[in-house]
């Protein structure tokens, strides 16, 4: 597949309210592929740029069940099947004494499974991003707030968007070569 | 002092008054028939009244204790339900005057083993332990012993609810002082007292109906039901307010998120006191303390355990896991209703399974429950109409009343 030479269509703001602002009017005008940048978490903004739900509470809920059976199959394999010890004339297969270790080991997969699901999510490590491209963005780990128009946006077009931006009333705005 | 953002009427809606009226109306109606009881059978009267008793009181001392978390660690979640809770928390002196049936119960020699003359214990395990251990009835578990512990428990609740109430109804006047540092010194002491006092009451009220019966353990499992009551009310009360002005303005998606959190936290806990009773219990198989779950799993009790394993815990659980669920007040509010029908039936898989050796609920557990909470609830309403739903000029008032960011 041919890369688009162009990544996409990138603003600057200088407040998180000018983001939200902005991320809300992007939206409203029919832009679906678009993304922002902050250097500190804004409530509401993932809201603003369309983005509701993710996928990591699905890793975690599938990943905390397959440590819950694994755990559980794994004390019910070591105790009944291939070292049964008569502990306190119990049965080899006593469930309440494997539901300790059965819920730490929900709780490992579930946390192990939230950090890698993140990351692949992510799409992390990434060596290369194009948004890198503009020197300006390196502000967005400083004090600057970025909203980009992502080429891929059916409704994306050079001289239309950025027109569009500037009626945002951004700080500056710049095509990002991919 | 800090004026409030937004300037809405802070005024209950009117249907609280009315809610307060009909609900003492069907506590008179409901508590002539419990009394009725009281003369007819009046053994199963005093069970189901004690059972009655530990699941309101539960609602009022659990409001207290997340006020007092709140208080140590603020948060909007707790300043939107801090006049719901705090009026739950303000019945405490009708509740007080409610504890007297139970003394008379004691003073009749009916309910507590411990109570009867020993030749009326029925239970042989439990007539020969008293006999052979009698510093049990004599230093501890008598009459006098009861009523001074009881009158401790409620001068300290009491002296708590009433400090609380005071500070915070000071934030109702724009001349408001700042009280946040006299609540936080106030809390912290507060919430220790409260896990003590409510451990020895669960010992002196509940857990003493098997004096040979011993669970470290137990008192934190009363101590964690009450907080899960509390939340559950909270969350029924807020969705009867969010119907109305103020509340549909002030009770934000975030905060019934957090309120939906403490439901699941405090359902988990409760699972994990649970379980680490019945785990160490059942590891350790010892004639003293086993009797216990072998009364609650035989004779048809195990039906109730299962129900509140699966109904109580794993359900709830599974269902609160939820990110919508928890942030929809008209959905949490079914589950909440749920698990306070849970937390009644926990009281019962513990009270009752001492008095009858096959599953067994009578007309006295339900009657009795629904005239004292009938009572209860419209001394609750009453409160909840006396005054305004948030203290406007308190300082913790602003987290509810501004926007998030403006």
């Amino acid at each position: 597949m041919k890369r688009d030479p162009i990544y996409g269509m990138m603003a600057e703001f200088d407040t998180a309210q000018g983001l939200l602002d902005a991320a809300r009017k992007t939206y409203q005008s029919g832009y679906r592929k678009i993304d922002a940048y902050s250097p500190f978490p804004i409530e509401g903004l993932a809201e603003e740029i369309g983005f509701h739900h993710n996928r990591v509470p699905l890793v975690v809920l599938i990943g905390g069940i397959v440590g819950g059976c694994l755990g559980y199959w794994m004390q019910w394999w070591m105790s009944a099947v291939d070292y049964p010890l008569n502990i306190g004339g119990k049965p080899p297969h006593s469930w309440p004494a494997f539901i300790v270790i059965t819920f730490e080991m929900t709780i490992l997969f579930a946390g192990l499974s939230a950090v890698l699901g993140m990351l692949a999510l992510n799409g992390l490590p990434m060596p290369y991003h194009p948004v890198f491209n503009v020197s300006r963005f390196a502000m967005a780990s400083k004090d600057r707030f970025f909203l980009i128009v992502f080429s891929s946006d059916p409704k994306y077009n050079a001289q239309e968007t950025r027109s569009f931006l500037e009626t945002l009333q951004a700080r500056s705005i710049s095509e990002v070569p991919s | 002092m800090i004026a409030p953002a937004i300037q809405i009427d802070l005024s209950p809606p009117p249907i609280v008054k009315t809610l307060a009226q009909r609900l003492m109306i069907a506590g008179i109606a409901l508590a002539i028939v419990a009394i009725a009881f009281a003369f007819w059978r009046p053994d199963e009267f005093y069970r189901g009244y004690l059972l009655a008793f530990m699941d309101w009181l539960g609602v009022a001392l659990g409001s207290m204790a997340i006020i007092m978390i709140r208080h140590l660690t603020g948060g909007g979640w707790g300043v939107v339900i801090r006049r719901i809770q705090g009026a739950a928390m303000r019945t405490l002196p009708v509740l007080t005057v409610l504890f007297i049936p139970i003394i008379i119960a004691v003073a009749q020699g009916r309910v507590y083993p411990w109570a009867m003359p020993l030749s009326s214990i029925t239970d042989d395990h439990i007539r020969e332990h008293l006999t052979k251990h009698s510093f049990v009835k004599a230093d501890y578990l008598n009459l006098h012993g009861f009523i001074i512990r009881a009158i401790i428990y409620f001068a300290i609740w009491n002296v708590l609810s009433f400090l609380l109430t005071k500070w915070s109804h000071e934030g109702d006047s724009p001349s408001a002082p700042d009280n946040t540092q006299r609540f936080k010194a106030v809390s912290g002491p507060g919430l220790t007292l409260y896990a003590l006092t409510i451990s020895f009451a669960a010992i002196d009220w509940v857990m003493s109906l098997d004096p040979t019966w011993i669970s470290t353990i137990f008192g934190l499992i009363i101590l964690i039901g009450e907080l899960l009551s509390a939340i559950c009310f909270a969350v029924f009360v807020e969705s009867i307010l969010y119907r109305y002005k103020p509340m549909s303005e002030l009770l934000k998606p975030d905060f019934v998120h957090d309120h939906g959190k403490w439901m699941l936290t405090f359902t988990m806990v409760w699972a994990y006191f649970s379980f680490s009773q019945w785990l160490i219990i059942w590891a350790g198989n010892l004639p003293s303390e086993i009797t216990f779950y072998l009364k609650r799993l035989n004779g048809g009790w195990g039906w109730i355990g299962l129900i509140l394993a699966l109904l109580g815990f794993a359900v709830p659980f599974a269902i609160l896991l939820s990110r919508p669920f928890k942030r929809n007040i008209r959905k949490l509010v079914w589950l909440a209703i749920w698990i306070l029908c849970i937390r009644w039936l926990d009281l019962l898989w513990i009270i009752e399974p001492n008095f009858s050796a096959t599953l067994r609920i009578t007309l006295a557990d339900i009657v009795v429950t629904a005239a004292v909470g009938c009572l209860w609830l419209g001394f609750y309403f009453r409160n909840l109409a006396s005054l305004p739903l948030l203290p406007a000029y308190d300082a913790s008032a602003s987290e509810v009343l501004e926007p998030t960011h403006g």
